[in-house]
């Protein structure tokens, strides 16, 4: 009954004042008002704008008192109005803390990420120089398993005499399994390097003896070949009878100078072929 | 510029409105420096905000209050006048909030990809490498 008197009253003031205000008279600016003030005082970085904040709830609650005291719309529109705005800038302000906050966690984040990648690199590099330590030491043991000996020459692997048929530089079946080892091995670790020597005992002339040590270390090192190793991984030379490893005045002895021996460079870097 | 010449036209409309509305209460010092002060702001929003899409509406709504301040200065109405500077200045306020809250939010997310990238980038890197091994 007094509310319609009032919006009476007020649309005779409005009339009245018609000559000075124009602004038609709504209530919405008072309950977005209403909605957003509140937002902002529970957002908990309202600090970031907190004069917004404070001049939005005063704004608001005189727009509130205004309207309790039934005053002219457009008064209490204003002060709505004044109270929203200031919400929203201080909406505004938070969001940008907020997106700040963001960015300073992202670069911690984006620098983290960074020295991960780079240390998950080293640990590949790691792994892969592990990796390749790994198939050396596998030759290693390879030869180890062969009886090869370790010389200051390097890893030297001797084939004896049993495996040529005598003064023919053919190898023996027999020879075939050290030859299949020594040719995977040789493929595992393509750094390595291997010089093959013939020897022979005194018997027979200088030339002739030589010869024979050249096509035996010959036919090594085409078995190798034939196995699927390197070419510029192996080296063949003859060295006749001059360097005997046992007395050539005994059957024995001869026999253990007839031999091919097999010298592996014992790093990948240095290649024994230098030998004598 | 039509802005111009309404700007230019504006203070002699309002003198001659002045004049015909004597029923209202003349415009003070006061109030002129508030309208002055809320162009200030209006100006220098423009120009923070510049093409940026964020806050453009904002920024046309304190120009329109503006005008309007003007307007009823020149009527010489003078809490109208002193009401829509104060909503210009408080839209210029706005705009300039939004137009750098939308730019900070840019360049959050434009960092959240790149990090995402990063992380795609090492996770292929770390897989890639048994592979290599074989």
């Amino acid at each position: 009954m007094s509310r319609s008197y009032h919006l009476l009253l007020s649309a005779a003031v409005a009339g009245l004042l018609a000559a000075c205000s124009s602004t038609p008279p709504s209530i919405e600016d008072l309950e977005v008002a209403r909605a957003v003030v509140p937002q902002v005082e529970a957002s908990p970085r309202a600090g970031v704008a907190a004069t917004n904040v404070s001049d939005a709830r005063k704004a608001l609650d005189r727009a509130n008192k205004l309207a309790d005291e039934g005053a002219k719309v457009e008064d209490i529109q204003y002060e709505a109005q004044v109270a929203a705005r200031n919400a929203q800038i201080a909406n505004e302000k938070i969001l940008t803390a907020q997106a700040q906050d963001e960015i300073q966690k992202g670069n911690a984040e984006r620098t983290a990420v960074l020295a991960e990648a780079r240390e998950a690199e080293a640990r590949r590099h790691a792994q892969e120089a592990r990796a390749a330590e790994q198939r050396a030491s596998t030759l290693e043991q390879e030869l180890s398993d062969m009886r090869a000996k370790k010389t200051d020459r390097g890893m030297v692997l001797t084939l004896g005499d049993v495996l040529f048929d005598t003064g023919k530089a053919t190898l023996k079946p027999g020879a075939y399994n050290s030859i299949d080892r020594l040719a995977s091995v040789l493929k595992e670790a393509p750094d390595r390097k291997v010089v093959i020597e013939g020897h022979t005992d005194s018997v027979g002339s200088d030339e002739l003896n030589q010869a024979l040590s050249e096509r035996r270390a010959a036919a090594v090192q085409t078995a190798l070949l034939e196995r699927g190793v390197s070419a510029d991984q192996i080296t063949a030379v003859g060295k006749g009878k001059s360097f005997p490893i046992a007395s050539n005045d005994t059957a024995a002895g001869r026999q253990q100078n007839r031999r091919v021996e097999m010298i592996f460079s014992d790093n990948r870097s240095r290649v024994a072929s230098d030998v004598q | 510029m039509t802005t111009a010449n309404f700007r230019a036209g504006l203070p002699i409309l309002g003198v001659l409105t002045a004049g015909v509305l004597v029923g209202c209460s003349s415009v003070s010092e006061v109030t002129r420096e508030r309208v002055a002060r809320s162009e200030q702001s209006y100006q220098q929003a423009q120009q923070s905000v510049g093409r940026s899409e964020a806050g453009a509406l904002e920024l046309q709504r304190s120009r329109d209050n503006l005008e309007q301040a003007r307007a009823a200065m020149d009527k010489g109405e003078a809490q109208q006048a002193e009401r829509f500077a104060q909503l210009a200045e408080l839209d210029a306020q706005l705009a300039v909030s939004k137009s750098q809250s939308a730019s900070a939010r840019k360049a959050a997310d434009e960092l959240t990809a790149s990090i995402q990238q990063l992380r795609q980038e090492a996770a292929r890197g770390s897989s890639a490498s048994p592979e290599q091994q074989q």
